[in-house]
Parts: structure tokens; sequence; C-alpha cells
């Protein structure tokens, strides 16, 4: 009877598995795709049939490089990255303020912030540009800044504040009693039990930015051009350079990749750690 | 320090003596009807002034680029020349015309955009440039410009709002013509023939017979026509769309059979360059398309077709043919504060001079200018492993412009409805639906949409 539970137990996570690893080559399948084709030469991406085994070239790389690429890859990081810190700089006092407001008044609050996200980007666009040619701020980091951060604020609060609501009050209310500030209890206590989800919070704020195309489109000409921007600019009209293409989407790729492995634990743990409250 | 000054002193005799001469000679040549160069009289005349151009990245203005520092040391003015993608530069420039914007002097004058931009008055009329003689001189020549390539740059007026540097006219290239030499077949001149040819050279050495890009409401439109149909009723006056009739319906199931049975695996998701390849590779044969694709074939060192391809005019239907023709060209935007400097470009770079430069130094084949297409260099450049390619393309370019059947794609609602027929040629390629149910449904889509943007439909 045990053995054949076992046995069952056994069969049963072998298809698991092996369903894992479909979805999961499914999933990679056009990442791994483009990065092949990142190293191949024009002839060995249009070869027919298509070659697993070819000698592999730098030559996309160097080509990226030698462009227009590095200041559009430079200031993807610096928007991404300045908003990101910006919105958690002032969302996350704001979602705890939030989280500690009588539950009417805060509910009332939340949906006004988060009302910034409810029309679709487009809807915004005449008005922003128009508002940016005024005051200058097209075609700089500043205004792509300051853009992500419309969006990314309300993301901010939204979720630290399901964090926050998940902390309980005592504690904060344990270190007032011990002569802790307002303040001291927030930083001290209250944050340092939030980093899973602050990480997450930050996480996606960073993709948000980095994956944008569309403001940056419109907002941007030479100066402040975005790399997801400056790699449709390898189709040009009587071709599209190919090579170029993927090798940009995988730098792209990149330091997204990069921070998402360095702060994993921290991402599953903040996904996770609003989702059941007791 | 006396040093210093006595230096100081001679520099000033020397400034003055050197003035001096200047104004004897001045006055001398004054005084014999001779004008003194304007350089002793005027600094250049637009120095200071920056020019902001953009456009979408083409060979042209790589090749323009090499010659702009000489355009910058004649005129004293910058020029910043900005290139992008075409869907990004499209975008852009749309809502910089439309909110009326300075940002940009000069701008590449889209062809599917020219109706929109200039029937709404974003792009300026340059025709009291033309015909001012202190702004540009008579040997300039307007007219040299082929008329195919301005039909699409001009007002209802006849206005011209632009002057073009690229031109395309549709053509047909076998790249492995030798296929058909193997069965005795000739370059196919009509529908039949062209579907003859296909079914007749299918499976050999596993090169597909034909191969097209999913631009379907470009390279359907010949077909289309040729079996006797049309987009609109009567562009730009009566924008009715006729695609439920059965000449629409033949045309669709004609090339949804050229794609589906002998295009190659994955055609209807290629873009114009996966095309290109394909024929490049000798992976695909027959292709119809503007000739901007098509010379590569012969002339690009990656090219292992270069000594099998052979071009043709497009087959004519049983209507006749009606090859796509199309143009870029330079334009004004009417917010430009700089409208002097920016015509003063213009000039420059679609004048004779730099587009000799370009077709002699670089072998740019996309001319507009009717004394070079006619000139023995011009024909010596577009002989294409042995063909001439450059009749070919005066033909298409002059038969656009006379007949007006391409106005159909420079109204402004066009891009909008031309969607519904790349869907529906899909569907027909798929075999979802049959060239008259596809067809009848895009009519429907398109008269839905054309009527929510105001326009006026019949019936």
């Amino acid at each position: 009877m045990s053995t054949d539970y076992t046995r069952t137990l056994r069969r049963e996570r072998f298809w698991l598995h092996l369903l894992v690893i479909v979805l999961v080559l499914l999933v990679m399948f056009p990442f791994v795709w483009l990065l092949i084709m990142s190293f191949k030469t024009i002839d060995d991406i249009f070869a027919w049939p298509p070659k697993w085994f070819f000698t592999p070239t730098l030559e996309n790389y160097t080509g990226l490089w030698q462009g227009d690429f590095p200041a559009s890859f430079a200031n993807s990081l610096i928007t991404s990255v300045g908003s990101t810190v910006i919105a958690i700089l002032l969302g996350v006092p704001g979602a705890y303020a939030l989280s500690r407001l009588p539950v009417r008044r805060s509910n009332r609050l939340s949906i006004l912030i988060l009302a910034s996200r409810m029309a679709p980007p487009i809807a915004f666009t005449i008005p922003y540009f128009l508002a940016y040619r005024y005051v200058g701020l097209l075609d700089t980091r500043i205004g792509l800044i300051l853009i992500y951060l419309t969006f990314n604020l309300s993301l901010v609060v939204w979720l630290m504040r399901s964090f926050f609501d998940a902390t309980p009050r005592a504690l904060e209310e344990a270190a007032w009693i011990d002569g802790a500030s307002l303040m001291q209890g927030f930083v001290k206590i209250i944050l340092p039990l939030s980093g899973p989800g602050l990480a997450a919070t930050a996480i996606l704020c960073f993709l948000y930015s980095w994956n944008d195309f569309f403001f940056a489109l419109i907002l941007t000409r030479t100066e402040a051009t975005t790399a997801p921007v400056a790699i449709v600019n390898f189709m040009n009209y009587e071709g599209w350079a190919w090579g170029k293409i993927a090798a940009g989407g995988a730098m792209v790729m990149l330091p997204v990749l990069v921070f998402s492995m360095l702060v994993r634990r921290f991402l599953i743990e903040g996904m996770t750690a609003g989702a059941v409250k007791g | 320090m006396s040093t210093a000054i006595s230096g100081t002193l001679t520099a000033a005799r020397l400034h003055r003596r050197t003035l001096l001469r200047s104004a004897l000679v001045g006055s001398a040549a004054a005084a014999v009807g001779l004008r003194a160069p304007a350089v002793l009289g005027q600094a250049k005349k637009f120095a200071g002034v920056t020019l902001q151009g953009a456009s979408f990245a083409s060979t042209f203005f790589g090749y323009l680029q090499n010659y702009i520092p000489e355009f910058e040391e004649e005129t004293g003015m910058k020029v910043n020349f900005v290139t992008n993608a075409f869907p990004v530069f499209n975008q852009r420039t749309d809502l910089e015309l439309s909110t009326q914007g300075s940002a940009l002097d000069v701008i590449n004058v889209t062809f599917i955009y020219s109706g929109r931009w200039i029937g709404a008055g974003w792009v300026e009329n340059l025709k009291p440039f033309v015909e001012d003689p202190n702004l540009t001189p008579d040997d300039w020549d307007a007219s040299d410009f082929v008329g195919g390539t301005m039909a699409s740059l001009q007002d209802a007026n006849g206005d011209a709002h632009g002057f073009p540097w690229e031109a395309g006219a549709m053509i047909m290239a076998a790249a492995r013509a030798d296929l058909l030499d193997q069965k005795g077949l000739a370059l196919p001149t009509t529908f039949d023939e062209l579907m003859n040819v296909c079914e007749m050279t299918k499976g050999m050495e596993r090169v597909a017979p034909f191969t097209a890009d999913k631009l379907h409401h470009w390279n359907w439109i010949p077909y289309l026509m040729g079996m006797g149909g049309t987009v609109f009723k009567d562009p730009p006056a009566n924008l009715t769309p006729t695609w439920d009739t059965p000449e629409a319906a033949k045309a669709a199931d004609f090339y949804g059979k050229l794609l589906s049975e002998y295009g190659p695996p994955g055609v209807l998701s290629f873009t114009d360059d996966q095309s290109m390849q394909s024929q490049k590779t000798g992976r695909a044969n027959i292709r119809t398309q503007a000739i901007t694709w098509m010379v590569p074939l012969s002339k690009d060192p990656d090219s292992r077709v270069a000594d099998k391809v052979r071009y043709g005019p497009v087959p004519a239907g049983p209507a006749g043919s009606f090859p796509g023709s199309n143009s870029h060209g330079f334009g004004i935007p009417v917010g430009s504060k700089n409208k002097e400097a920016a015509w003063e470009f213009i000039k420059w770079a679609v004048g004779k001079d730099i587009t000799l430069r370009m077709l002699e130094e670089h072998g740019y084949p996309s001319v507009c200018r009717r004394s070079i297409i006619d000139s023995e260099l011009f024909k010596e450049t577009l002989t294409l492993n042995g063909q001439d390619v450059a009749s070919l393309y005066l033909e298409t370019l002059e038969l656009g412009g006379k007949s007006g059947y391409m106005k159909y794609r420079t109204v402004p609602q066009f891009p909008q409805v031309g969607d519904k027929i790349n869907k529906a040629i899909e569907k027909v390629a798929t075999g979802q639906a049959d060239g008259a149910t596809a067809m009848a449904q895009a009519q429907e889509e398109a008269v839905a949409d054309l009527k929510k943007s105001g326009v006026q439909i019949d019936g």
C-alpha cells in the first residue's frame, strides 16, 4: 500500500517536473533564440534550415557599442533608477501614512492615488507633449523621470500599503513606549521588516520605467532617447539590422536579469507576503 | 610690454591698410560695373542659424551627411539632421506637425502621410519660394522632377509642398531566373503567366516560386487594379471603399493563392527585409516590390543570386498594369522659424549637383530628376545583370504620375483602412475565408471606420 502510494507520488512528481521543464522551454525559447541570434552573422541569421552550430561573432555587439546605443542605454539606466529611487522615497512614507490612517479616509485617498493609473497612457500623450514643450522638458531625462514617477508613485503607495497593513502595529507601539519617535519607529522597526516588499516594489517600478517605449518615443528626440527606442531605430527603411536588434534586445534584458537574480529571494518573499493576511 | 604694444599697433596699421585696400578695390569694381564679392560686404547669409531636420533613416541620408559640412561652410548655418526608424519618425513628426510645433525646420514628407500633412495645411506651400528669383535661380529647375515623384507632394491646386529625394517604383524580380530557363519559361508578363510560372517551378531545388512581405495593402493593390478593381471609388473626392466587388474577390483569391501555395514558410509574417533576404539567399524566386528592394539582389556583395536575377515589369492583369510607385520629399513645417534657411537646404539637398554626386560617388539609384535619369551614367548604374532597369524605373514613375491611380494611397484615411486589407488577405491566404467573404467583411469594417472619422460614404 505504502509502496504503491510512493510510486504514485513519484509518478505525479515526474509528470509535474516534466510539465515545468516544457513550460520553461516554451517561455525561454524566444529569449534563447534572441541571444543566439545576437552572436550570428547576417548570413547565419537567415540560413535555412536554421543553424544551431555556427561560429559565434561579437560584431553585432561591437557595432552596437560604436553607435548611439551606449548613450541611450545610459539614458534608460538613469531615468529608470532615478524614477524608482524618487518613487520609493516619496511613496513609502505616503503608504505608511495611509496604512495608519483611519480606514475610511485612507481608502478614499488610496483610490484617488490609484486614479492616475486608470486611464491608458495614450490619453495623456497630447497634454504631456504640449506641456513639456511649453516648459522645455521635451527630450530631457528629467522629463522622463517625472513621467515615470507619476505612474510609479501610485504603484509604490498601493503595494507598500498592503505590506505595512500586514505588519503588526504592536511592534511600532512597543518602540514608542520605549521612547522612539514616530519616524524612528518607521525607519528602525517597520522598514526593515518590509525589506522584501520594498525590493519587490522597487523591481516592479524599475521594470515599468525600463520597459517603457511609448512615452520615450513621444517625449524624446535625440538627447534623452532610451534603449527600447534606440533598438527600433535599427529598423531602417531599406532593411532591418537583425543582428543589432538582437544584440540590443539582449543588452536591454541584461540589467533586469542581473537585478532580479540578485534580489530573487526578496522578490519571492515580497510577492507572497501581502497575499495571505491572517 | 613694448613689443606687445608695437605688435598691436602694427596689427592695427595692417588692419587699417587691409580695410582701405578692400574699400578701394570695392569702389573700383563698383565703378567699372562689377559687383563686389558678397564676402567683402557681409557675413554668410545664414550664419548663426541652426537648422533642425528630421527624417526616417535611409541610405540617402547616410550619403547626404558626407556633404553637409560643405553646405554648412557655404551658407554659414549649422545643420542638425536627425534620422529615426520609419515608424518612430512618422509618429513623432505627426505629433509635432499636428501641434504646430517649431522644433523642426525641414522634414521628410512621408508618402502615406502626405495627404494628411499637406491637406491639413501643416506643411508649407513651396510655390512662393520656387517663384522668387531671389530665393531660387532658374537653373534649379523645379520642372525637372518626374511627374510621378511629385504627385504626392502637391496639393489640390498642383502647388508643391515638397520636393522628392526618394522614389520607389514597383518592378518584378525573379531571383532564380535560372529555374525558369530550365523549364523553358520566359519572365511572366501577365497574371496568368505568373501563376503558370509558379506552378511549373514549384518544388524545384526547394526554392519557393513566389515571395512577398506582409504589407499587403501595398503589394496586393497592383493585382486588385490589374483585375479591374479599385481601392476607393474616386479618391480623394469619393472615399467609398470598393472591395465587395467580383474584381476585388478575384484579386484576393489570386494573391492569396500565390502566397499560400507558392510562398516560402512563414511568408505571411515576412517583413520587407525578410522577403528580400529570402530572394538574396536564393530561397525564393519571384517578387513584385519597389526597386529599392530589388537592386540589392544584383548589387549587394552578399547576394547569392547576383548572376541569376532577372528584372521585368509588374505583370499585367486583364485591366492592365498598375505598378505601385511612391516618393518621399523634403518639406517645411508651417511652424518652422527658419523657413528661408530650410528652403536653402532643400534646394541644395535635391539640387542637380548633389543628386549627380550621389549617383557618381555612391550609385544611389532612387533619382527623381529627369535630366539625371536620362543620363548615360544613370543607365549604366541601373544596368543590372545586363538589363536596362533604368527605363523600367522611369516608365513606372511616369505611369503613376500620369493616370493618378496612386492617389488612393495619399488620402489621410488610407493607413487606417489599409490594415483591413492586410487582415483580409491574411484570411484568404490562411484559408479562413474565400476572397469574396474576406473582402466583403473588410469593406464593412472600413466603411464603419471611415464613417466614424466623418467621411461621406455612398449608399
